[in-house]
């Protein structure tokens, strides 16, 4: 009887997102990985980064989306270099994806690439794409019980913003337990409290990130 | 985790369950926070009183040993 050895499909993963990190690294580009919930915000977030740094750096987009090419158009107006990758449905960003798509990059030019993955709490924490770091976007909206009951995702970000926090007045949100929960699961992990509407933290974040372009270059 | 959409294969996770001595509440609090923030520890759930303590965690990123060393260092016995 012949026997069926299954592919190990993360590891196959790892392999690639390898790949793609050796060449982000020959191409000194920085990738962050952004992450989080349908409506966190992660799109809004990029708009306001776009608006910070897009004279600073040379970044360009990798926007993942189900089906529509909605978060893409936001970006494009920015005049910021975008690829829209469809997942038909997959809940997730993986290696291969990124592998395809980031050659149509002048990478030679790039500074900072930053993936918006699929919106989904869960899977796009176990899949590496090739890049730097990850950061997840949580929502006050969401619930300060998001850390600890989707725990991988928050071990895996180097940096979780906290955002709309302008709503944390309205909502059932206790600031203090959820950032203790963050750093419980991720001890020293940097948090931002930001809101896109009321411009708060958004500094704070874009000199984060901009530290993280300079050092992968060596400045 | 991701096996639950059926888009991976597994997270690779271990679950054990311990059955402690020497708990105090204070001390199981103590113990849940700093399992948690072991790398690939996601889930700890400690019943102080029974001294069952349960771990979800990945062995490929935390040994055992960092795990038992969390009781040990606070003079808990643990047992599997």
């Amino acid at each position: 009887m012949e026997i069926k050895v299954m592919k190990n499909i993360l590891g196959e993963n790892d392999r690639i997102a390898a790949e793609n990190q050796a060449l982000f690294k020959e191409k000194n580009v920085y990738v962050i990985n952004l992450m989080g919930s349908p409506g966190a915000g992660k799109t809004s977030v990029l708009e306001k980064t776009m608006e910070r740094l897009k004279d600073k750096v040379n970044m360009a987009v990798i926007e993942g989306d189900l089906f529509t090419s909605k978060d893409a158009e936001r970006i494009e107006k920015h005049g910021v270099p975008v690829i829209q990758i469809n997942t038909a449905g997959g809940c997730h960003l993986d290696a291969a994806m990124i592998q395809q798509t980031a050659p149509q990059l002048d990478l030679d030019k790039l500074d900072l690439l930053v993936v918006e993955n699929v919106g989904n709490l869960v899977c796009p924490a176990e899949f590496a794409v090739g890049e730097d770091e990850k950061g997840v976007v949580l929502s006050i909206t969401e619930g300060d019980d998001k850390p600890m009951k989707y725990p991988l995702i928050f071990k895996e970000s180097a940096i979780a913003l906290l955002n709309k926090v302008d709503l944390v007045p309205f909502c059932n949100f206790d600031l203090k337990s959820a950032e203790e929960d963050i750093d419980t699961l991720h001890p020293g992990m940097k948090v931002i409290e930001v809101s896109c509407t009321k411009d708060q933290g958004v500094d704070a974040w874009c000199d984060w990130l901009l530290l993280r372009v300079r050092a992968k270059q060596g400045k | 985790m991701c096996k639950e959409c059926g888009c991976g294969q597994t997270n690779g996770n271990t679950r054990l369950q311990f059955l402690v001595k020497g708990y105090t509440e204070e001390l199981s609090k103590a113990v849940e926070k700093t399992l948690l923030g072991l790398p690939g520890v996601l889930y700890v759930h400690i019943h102080w009183h029974e001294g069952e303590t349960t771990v979800d965690y990945n062995p490929s990123k935390t040994k055992l040993t960092d795990i038992l060393k969390v009781f040990t260092d606070r003079q808990l016995e643990a047992a599997l």
